[in-house]
């Protein structure tokens, strides 16, 4: 995107991320001005592509001038923000913006689950846990465990058209209190199998 | 419900400072959250693991009392909060997964048979107990695994720079970590860091016998925990300068000071020091802005509140009372350090050294507060010192020695409660 189409979008992703600050010495929104002169202070990289006379700038550029303005926001001294923005990668000033950290947002509540179970993978030899996590939801403590045994066998019992439960022989019902949690897991892995469905 | 802040005082030695000559002054800043309103909040939903170790060395007294503190802690969660149990030795077992603490009597039938026996997947034990918890996150709740263990991550993943990396990374996942070492034998320089980066509390169980205790503040912390992701920024005005933040909290990514979490009506204590030019008798001067930044727990936003700080500059101030809280913060703070100082010498070999810094904690503690020695946290603080002191002269002991100076010295610098 050439400069004016820079600016817009910076002032948009600003305002989404309730970046805000005081009027005062610094200006509000950056406008092109204000852009060329971070340009000239190196706190934003020359763009890397030219068309005719024209800069074009791409996703980087606008993190860089988004944590340059967050920062101001802040009041960090321009020394301190050049220190913070300069030559770190996307990656580097997605974190520095908190667009990483964004489970505690809500906008993706399977993020932990998803890493502890990467944590496991390497070391975890039985199957299932990295390439469909959803299904492995453990039933019963006993699940947890690695089987070799095959003196174990598997039941089919229909619940309803299009519904089957999966029975191994050695599995023991649970206690009364259990049975209470186990009703809501299956009711869990029912809806989430739907949702992901959709 | 309208938002609470939290409260921000600044407080100086005396109520005005000296005009007339360049100087560095102690500045107090309290931050005291909101009281727990008991009758009109709800309790913060909880979804806790607690994760047990069994190993060998847990057999005895230890295992008795981990049994009974898990026992309490079902007593004390109500219907509404989950509760899982992982125990583990080099195998790890998923006790009962995740549920609505419900039926306490079959909860507590389980946790009944937990035996001592093998060695410790300390690290793997985690993951799962972050696991049983990991399907039904609260947003605005607490989701929390509670590693309890009194030895040494000896199975899998054993580097704890590794582990503590991990356990900032779950933080920001929305699942903390606390950890609760029980005896001499565990690794503090594991423990301790795995909960401040995992955002929980660190807790040392000296004797068997006061687990249930700890468990017990554990559990009131985290119905009383008011805000998490706390951060501060102090600017201090033209012509100041920031000597020293006596309570070397780590900083953020941005350069900020890294706070613990805010409990509701337990208060921060925080001292600067402030390096400053001669200022003009009867002058006013605005030494200091405030910003702090933190996230209630009944949100799931960032909220800040903002502070600043002016004080009078007068020809004298001799008249003027002392602040016995200001000189008492200050000081614990440099105890905080000696201990550590203590610690670091400790792990040199240097018993003796270590001893020195910390008689001389003891000495510069009881000449500065000696107008109030009889103040009970004066009289805890050199007790506690005096107790390491002469425990390093028990060459047997001095794991428990450097395990004692690290958890005073956290809990000094974090405003946690031991």
């Amino acid at each position: 995107m050439g400069l004016p189409e820079f600016a817009r979008v910076s002032e948009q992703v600003l305002s989404e991320l309730g970046i805000e600050q005081k009027r005062g010495t610094v200006s509000l929104v950056p406008d092109e001005r204000t852009i060329r002169y971070y340009l000239a202070e190196g706190l934003i990289q020359p763009a890397d592509e030219k068309q005719g006379t024209a800069s074009v700038f791409a996703y980087k550029h606008l993190l860089q001038l988004v944590a340059v303005k967050k920062l101001q926001a802040e009041h960090l001294p321009i020394r301190k923000i050049r220190e913070l923005v300069t030559d770190k990668d996307e990656q580097q000033l997605e974190s520095l913006l908190g667009v990483n950290a964004s489970a505690r947002k809500g906008t993706d509540d399977k993020e932990a689950k998803r890493y502890l179970e990467s944590l496991l993978a390497p070391s975890m030899s039985f199957g299932g846990i990295q390439g469909a996590p959803q299904e492995t939801a453990p039933l019963s403590p006993a699940a947890e465990a690695p089987r070799s045994d095959s003196s174990v066998s598997w039941q089919r019992v229909e619940i309803e058209p299009g519904l089957e439960l999966h029975i191994r022989s050695d599995y023991k019902p649970a206690v009364a209190a259990r049975t209470k949690g186990l009703t809501e897991r299956i009711r869990t892995a029912i809806s989430r199998y739907w949702r992901e469905r959709q | 419900m309208t938002q609470q802040y939290p409260k921000i005082e600044f407080f100086t030695t005396r109520e005005k400072v000296l005009a007339g000559r360049e100087q560095t002054i102690d500045v107090l800043i309290r931050i005291t959250p909101p009281d727990l309103d008991l009758e009109n909040t709800k309790r913060t939903p909880l979804n806790l693991s607690l994760v047990l170790d069994r190993s060998g060395s847990m057999a005895g007294d230890k295992m008795v009392r981990a049994r009974e503190a898990a026992m309490y802690c079902v007593d004390q969660m109500l219907p509404t909060n989950r509760l899982s149990v992982v125990v583990f030795d080099d195998r790890i077992d998923t006790l009962f997964p995740s549920e609505p603490v419900t039926n306490k009597k079959s909860m507590k039938d389980l946790i009944c048979r937990i035996d001592a026996r093998g060695s410790t997947a300390l690290h793997e034990a985690w993951v799962r107990g972050g696991l049983t918890i990991s399907d039904l996150l609260l947003e605005r709740g607490i989701n929390r695994v509670l590693l309890i263990t009194d030895g040494q991550a000896n199975v899998g993943i054993t580097s704890t720079d590794e582990i503590v990396t991990q356990s900032l990374a779950l933080f920001q996942r929305g699942i903390s970590t606390s950890t609760i070492g029980i005896g001499a034998d565990f690794n503090e320089d594991l423990l301790l860091p795995m909960a401040q980066s995992g955002g929980g509390n660190a807790w040392h169980v000296v004797e068997p016998q006061d687990m249930q205790r700890i468990f017990q503040v554990e559990l009131d912390g985290l119905v009383a925990q008011f805000a998490h992701t706390v951060s501060l920024s102090l600017i201090p005005s033209d012509g100041i300068r920031i000597a020293d933040v006596l309570n070397d909290f780590e900083l953020t990514e941005t350069g900020r000071y890294r706070l613990p979490n805010l409990q509701a009506g337990s208060a921060l204590d925080i001292v600067v020091q402030l390096k400053m030019g001669a200022q003009a008798v009867g002058s006013t001067l605005r030494l200091l802005d405030l910003r702090m930044g933190f996230t209630p727990q009944d949100q799931n936003t960032a909220d800040v509140v903002k502070s600043a700080f002016s004080v009078e500059f007068v020809e004298s101030n001799e008249d003027l009372a002392v602040n016995h809280e200001v000189v008492k913060a200050v000081q614990f703070l440099m105890n905080a350090r000696a201990r550590r100082e203590a610690m670091e010498r400790i792990d040199r070999g240097d018993f003796a050294g270590a001893q020195v810094v910390l008689g001389q904690s003891i000495a510069a503690t009881q000449a500065v507060c000696a107008p109030f020695a009889s103040m009970e946290a004066v009289v805890e603080e050199c007790a506690s010192l005096e107790e390491v002191a002469k425990f390093l002269d028990n060459r047997n002991q001095d794991g428990m020695s450097r395990k004692k100076l690290a958890y005073a010295a956290y809990s000094r610098r974090t405003g946690k409660i031991s």
